[in-house]
């Protein structure tokens, strides 16, 4: 290929050049050899100093594609190049862009133009921070003389246009990659923001504004209206950038939202609604000028002439004067002065009472919209509303409107919303129509203003005309959830339609219907109450004779917003009662009668039949029942038992009305009063789940995971457990009942674990240990016999025996993963109990993986519970029993290959090989953990047990079952790369002992994650290397021989110049992280002193390589000063580490530079043909 | 494998029952169900409802053990699906004969000289190239409902 370079270039040579790169543009075009092509354009652009051939073609040629790619060239070529071009070339390019623009400012392909222009503005952030402020001024000049309309039409355009691209690009979020810092991308943005951009934001005005009157004249469309778009486009885009410099309102700049009126504090919100906080310098701009009346002023008129040719609601100019208006209304911070925030409710007024023509009256615009009017006017309109909302107080967002109508903002949008939910309903389809896209842009503003905003969950007060919108609207949206829901029942897309699905679709929904709901609380909760009990009564009516199904799917859906209104998701955390019921029904004195509870009893006392046979058979189908499960875990976390009862309780001072009230609620369900029939009526439903509903997963795995884990969960409800008869049922149904070995197995575990977790409520750990004991003595007893039986070989291999051991051994796993320090004991005795028969199991079932894999994870799983309790004979116990483990699993597994047809079958038995190691490292994991953790009364070395060592031989075991293969899954190989690297910190002395293969196999693997993609492994394994290396560093100094003699001799070469030499070329020549090089520096420093010879040879080699001698003699100054400067010495303690480190990064920086010298020099000596990067050199230096 | 020729009974399963019934909920992924009478290994269980408020259901796909040929099943989750009786059983492998039949060592002491190799190439190679370099190789052989193969090969080499 030939290159493009200047040098010398005469005008044949030049059309040549063009005439090449025409013909590739046009191939490409028309899919003729594409590859080769593209290596021509290519090629241009990598030539040094394509400059004169590019403009050649950018002036000449007839083709657009070329002068496209020419522009791309310049681009390319000069940021590559920029450090080593003259200010004169800088500039001179620049403005060649800049002129090229101009001038050709009405030709037809835009693209070009906009490319050129980008080009410009790429270059000039480029030399940003270089150029003298005499020399931007010249640029902006050109700019300012065009925007301001003094060459036209076509040339104003361009130069909005051109600041839009220079904005865009010092914008952090748009700005392309130049191969600079972040720190230069800061600078330039900074620079731009305090000293460019209310000036760029002018011109645009004062652009728009030369014209406006010329679009407001009744004329069909003139070419004006580019000019203004665009000007509207620059000034959104202006408004879009991140302000920082808002100093008076910023403390550290940091935090670029916690200025202004409100926190953002990252609610559900599905529409993006960003603050607009340009600070008081913009004032006269934004506010004072009368920017936004004129800004009205235009919409308005632009709206007059929507019916005429040329002019329509999405025109783009109407649809960018719109945005921009939106914007303006999120416009706060400190370009308000401090007057209690009269300016800005003057501004927001002024916004909105020009936006209310686009939503106002509702119900005529939204009849329009479904009459065929576009309805971006309208959703623009809502997203305003979204906006105010944003910026404002819920208080100041009513007020906004009561200054010009009799009812406040809030009001209008409630009847706003009622609109679009009322069409919503109508025209019920699964398309996303603008119903849709309005209603969460409305939800949405309805969460900005309702949720609480101080933080300690009070929530927002509205005014009563505020709540009653919201009343109207909440009875509004569940009426058409209901009707949803109804309508459901014929499209049959029930597969995917799963509890936890359509929960999670509908979360963020749900919960703003909930803020809605609860901010006029008095009014929704009895209107739930009623709707829940006339459709008890319609099933109870029509029981036999109806399809229930239209009235199931009612329910299912109320249940589902009944659950969120009420409680809120505790996230790990025990949620309170929301503040809303707490405060509100003042004046309810009865408990009986308060709405929440008369609600609450009416959903659970309907749910308590679903225990009548005859009644679940009709009305509470697996479907049905999930939800009823998920409402009882939603509801009881919060209001079964609550904690605060019995601070609310001795809180005695406070007796006004509304504590008597909350005092009622909370304690009704306590366990001294309604809790514990309560919490009878949900066990007995929970075990009706488990035991009457066979093979559906999904409500029992529900009933598991969410509802009895929510009970045990808080100690209250676990005193009350234990004591209760339907609980012991329960237990006793566990241990024997046929039914409950059905369920799958991850239920299966979760029970037992619940089971054992509940035992927390017994008075002390003796009858705890008794407890639990009891609860597990059947699958001890039934293992141990199982394993003892003399024909064992013959029936282990029966389905029934295997799906008994595999239950049982994910009870046992969920027993043991339940350990805490009261039922410890017991667990350890299982756990001894069943060692045996689990090493007999494992020979048994060796082929059958499985069981194996449970019995590794009961096995993980107990070890990890136990042994940070474990004295130091039990410690013994348990080491030497893990041991047996590993070595049997290994002799079992080593050297086996499957052999099938299948290859899924092949991938899946590989996928198993994979999880059993990673069980088995957790295994060893665990074990380490001992050496951190220890509760034990005596010291384990005491015991003579060194944990590492052991750990060691463990993963000695282990790790010929490690191939370089199965380290491709990736958290195996993080498991492996952690113990490898925490064992050799520990105790690298034990390497030595291993035998050669064993260790070429961890010098191996630790070898190939020193080039693994994922950073953590690689610095693990540096971790290791430093550890290796300082150890035999230590051990040769004192006189020993240190690792590599030590039986190692079979290595052709020493294992540490191996790692050495791996090293330097990862560090000179490979790609890496610039994360790493600290710890690459404490890797190198010991292995630099154990290899001393090594290192001064590579280091001649490379030295000796360069031919020029400059660059020889800055190399050889390199090399010496990493060594040497610094006072580095030859110890490895803190201090020297940190020297080196130093030098290491200060060698790298020259060793880049000397690279890319060696790279330009190249690629004079040889034209173009270097262009395939920087490897190709370093191939030839290979250390 | 086209060619399922029976000749003969496994031993290791005489008396005992082929395969047994379970509940279709419990069989679980890496189990192994029968499928239009052929022991499949399941590779994927999912679970759907039978309309709105219907029974759930098991959609189990499981690969044929001995033919890797993939079948698909739907039962309702609370109705029994068979579950055949696979065993394995290690042999050490004595010769090769060249009509394609392995001669094993039993426990006992016995030979075992019923076995065909498998016919796909490449799985014969690895046996024959393991075999062919002398180590000392045991194979598993897995048997259900009456057919039998190798299913794995180990080499325990000399130590």
């Amino acid at each position: 290929m030939q290159g493009f370079s200047d040098g010398g270039a005469d005008l044949g040579q030049l059309q040549t050049t063009m005439r090449n790169i025409e013909v590739a543009c046009t191939s490409i075009q028309m899919h003729i050899n594409p590859a080769a092509a593209e290596a021509t354009i290519l090629s241009l652009s990598q030539s040094p100093q394509p400059y004169t051939a590019c403009r050649f073609i950018l002036e000449n040629s007839q083709v657009p594609n070329a002068r496209f790619q020419a522009a791309a060239a310049i681009r390319d070529a000069a940021i590559r190049e920029w450090s080593s071009l003259s200010t004169e070339e800088r500039r001179s390019l620049i403005s060649f862009c800049l002129c090229f623009v101009m001038q050709h400012a009405s030709s037809p392909e835009g693209y070009v133009l906009a490319k050129v222009s980008s080009v410009a503005a790429q270059l000039m952030k480029r030399g940003w921070l270089d150029f003298t402020e005499a020399e931007k001024e010249a640029f902006f000049y050109q700019v300012n003389q065009a925007i301001l309309g003094a060459h036209g039409i076509d040339v104003q355009f361009i130069g909005v246009n051109f600041l839009e691209s220079l904005v865009s690009e010092f914008s952090p979020s748009t700005s392309s990659a130049m191969g600079l810092p972040r720190e230069f991308h800061e600078q330039c943005r900074r620079s731009l923001e305090l000293n460019y951009l209310k000036m760029f934001y002018c011109w645009a005005r004062d652009a728009a504004l030369s014209v406006t009157n010329k679009i407001m004249e009744p004329n069909a469309v003139i070419p004006e209206v580019k000019v203004c778009t665009a000007a509207l486009r620059l000034m959104l885009q202006i408004l879009n950038w991140e302000f920082r410099n808002d100093t008076t309102s910023m403390k550290a700049g940091i935090d670029v939202f916690s200025a202004g009126v409100r926190h953002d504090n990252g609610s559900s919100k599905r529409s993006e609604c960003v603050l607009v906080q340009p600070g008081p310098a913009w004032f006269d701009v934004l506010i004072s000028s009368g920017h936004v009346s004129w800004l009205l002023g235009l919409y308005a008129a632009l709206r007059q002439k929507f019916s005429r040719e040329g002019y329509w609601i999405d025109c783009p100019i109407a649809v960018s004067a719109r945005k921009l208006i939106v914007q303006l209304c999120s416009l706060t911070g400190t370009i308000f002065p401090s007057d209690n925030g009269k300016m800005q409710e003057n501004h927001l007024l002024q916004l909105l009472s020009g936006i209310l023509q686009w939503i106002d009256p509702p119900d005529v615009v939204s009849k329009a919209i479904e009459e065929g009017k576009s309805e971006s006017e309208m959703l623009d309109g809502c997203r305003a509303l979204l906006s105010i909302a944003t910026a404002t107080t819920p208080f100041v967002f009513d007020q906004l409107l009561k200054a010009i109508r009799p009812c406040g903002t809030l009001s209008l949008l409630s009847t706003l919303m009622c609109e679009v939910v009322k069409v919503l309903m109508s025209n019920n389809t699964d398309e996303e129509t603008w119903s849709w896209e309005a209603r969460d842009i409305l939800l949405d503003t309805w969460t900005i203003l309702l949720v609480p905003t101080d933080g300690s969950g009070g929530d927002a007060l509205l005014p009563p005309e505020g709540k009653h919108a919201a009343a109207n609207l909440f009875s509004m949206i569940v009426e058409s959830e209901l009707k949803v829901a109804s309508a459901s029942v014929t499209n049959d897309d029930g597969d995917s339609d799963y509890l936890q699905a359509s929960i999670s679709a509908m979360d963020e929904r749900l919960s703003s219907y909930a803020l809605i709901a609860r901010a006029a609380i008095d009014v929704t909760i009895p209107l739930l109450t009623r709707l829940f009990s006339e459709r008890f009564a319609r099933l109870h009516q029509g029981r036999g004779i109806i399809d229930p199904t239209e009235t199931l799917e009612e329910l299912y859906s109320l249940l589902l917003i009944t659950g969120h209104v009420l409680a809120d998701e505790g996230e790990g955390e025990t949620p309170l009662v929301p503040t809303a019921i707490q405060t509100h029904f003042a004046d309810i004195v009865e408990a009986e009668k308060h709405p929440v509870v008369v609600l609450s009893g009416s959903i659970i006392r309907f749910a308590e039949q679903s225990m009548d046979p005859e009644v679940r058979a009709t009305v509470f189908s697996p479907r049905f029942m999930e939800a009823v499960i998920w409402f009882l875990a939603r509801w009881s976390h919060t209001y079964l038992m609550p904690l605060e009862e019995t601070n609310c309780l001795s809180n005695d001072y406070q007796q006004h009305q509304s504590m008597n009230s909350k005092k009622a609620l909370l304690s009704f369900f306590g366990e001294h009063n309604q809790g514990q029939v309560v919490l009878d009526i949900i066990v007995r439903i929970s075990v009706t789940t488990l035991v009457s509903y066979p093979g559906e997963k999904d409500l029992q795995g529900l009933t598991c995971h969410h509802l009895l884990h929510t009970l045990v969960r808080r100690k209250t409800i676990c005193y009350q457990l234990v004591s209760l008869e339907s609980w012991r049922n329960l237990a006793n149904a566990f241990t024997n009942e046929k039914s409950l070995f059905l369920l799958s197995s991850a239920n299966q575990r979760s029970l037992a674990q619940t089971l054992v977790l509940s035992a927390s409520g017994l008075r002390n750990s003796e009858a705890a240990n008794q407890y639990v004991k009891g609860l597990m003595a059947h699958m001890t007893t039934y293992l141990v016999e199982l394993s003892n039986r003399s024909d064992l070989k013959s029936v282990a291999h029966q389905p029934d025996i295997i799906m008994s051991v595999s239950c049982l051994l994910e009870r046992l796993r969920g027993a043991a993963s339940a350990a805490g320090p009261r039922r410890q004991r017991a667990m350890y005795e299982i756990g001894i109990s069943v060692m045996n028969p689990v090493l007999h199991l494992l020979e048994v079932y060796k082929d059958e993986s499985a069981v194996v894999y449970l019995l590794l994870k009961f096995i993980v799983d107990w070890v990890d519970g136990q042994i940070s309790y474990l004295e130091s004979r039990e410690t013994a116990a348990v080491i030497d029993f893990c041991m047996r483990l590993l070595q049997l699993y290994s002799s079992h597994n080593i050297g086996k290959i499957s052999i099938s047809l299948s290859s899924t079958l092949l991938s899946e038995a590989k996928t198993e090989k994979y999880k059993d190691l990673r069980a088995l490292l957790q295994l060893l994991s665990s074990l380490c953990s001992k050496d951190l953790v220890d509760f034990s009364s005596d010291s384990v070395e005491a015991a003579g047990i060194n944990i590492s060592q052991v750990v060691f031989f463990g993963l000695h075991i282990v790790t010929p079952l490690i191939s370089l293969e199965l380290l491709k899954y990736p958290k195996l190989c993080h498991d492996y790369f952690s113990l490898l690297s925490h064992i050799l910190e520990v105790c690298p002395e034990t390497l030595a002992q291993l035998n050669s293969e064993a260790f070429a196999h961890i010098i191996g693997t630790l070898d190939f994650g020193l080039h693994h993609q994922d950073l953590e492994v690689v610095d693990m394994c540096l971790g290791a290397l430093k550890a290796l290396a300082a150890y035999n560093y230590r051990e040769i100094c004192a006189g020993k021989t240190g690792l590599v003699s030590a039986g190692l001799g079979n290595l052709p070469e020493g294992i540490f110049s191996r790692f050495l030499r791996s090293l330097l070329q990862l560090l000179l020549f490979e790609d890496y992280s610039p994360d790493l090089v600290s710890a690459a520096a404490d890797a190198l420093l010991p292995l630099i002193l154990c290899e001393q010879g090594l290192y001064q040879k590579l280091g001649n080699e490379l030295i000796k390589r360069q031919t020029n001698p400059a660059l020889k003699s800055r190399l050889a100054n390199a090399l010496h000063s990493l060594t040497s400067s610094n006072h580095l010495s030859s110890r490895l303690d803190r201090v020297n580490y940190q020297r080196f480190r130093k030098n290491l990064n200060s060698f790298l920086e020259e060793w880049l530079v000397l690279i890319s010298l060696v790279f330009s020099e190249l690629q004079h000596a040889v034209g173009g043909i270097a262009s395939c990067g920087l490897r190709c050199i370093p191939v030839t230096i290979k250390v | 494998m086209s060619d399922e020729e029976h000749h003969f009974e496994s031993k290791a399963d005489a008396g005992a029952s082929k395969t047994y019934p379970q509940q279709a909920g419990t069989i679980r992924k890496n189990g192994y169900i029968v499928i239009k009478n052929r022991p499949c290994k399941v590779v994927e269980v999912s679970t759907s409802k039978t309309g709105k408020h219907g029974h759930a259901k098991c959609h189990f796909v499981g690969i044929d053990i001995f033919t890797a040929k993939k079948l698909e099943d739907i039962v309702p989750s609370s109705h029994n699906c068979d579950v055949p009786h696979v065993n394995r059983t290690d042999y050490q492998l004595i010769d090769i004969s060249e009509d394609g039949f392995v001669s094993l060592l039993t426990d006992s002491g016995d030979t075992k000289d019923d076995l065909k190799l498998p016919t796909d190439e490449s799985l014969l190679k690895q046996i024959k190239d393991g075999f062919a370099e002398g180590k000392d190789l045991v194979v598993s052989v897995m048997s259900a409902m009456g057919e039998e193969q190798i299913c794995a090969l180990k080499d325990i080499g000399p130590k």
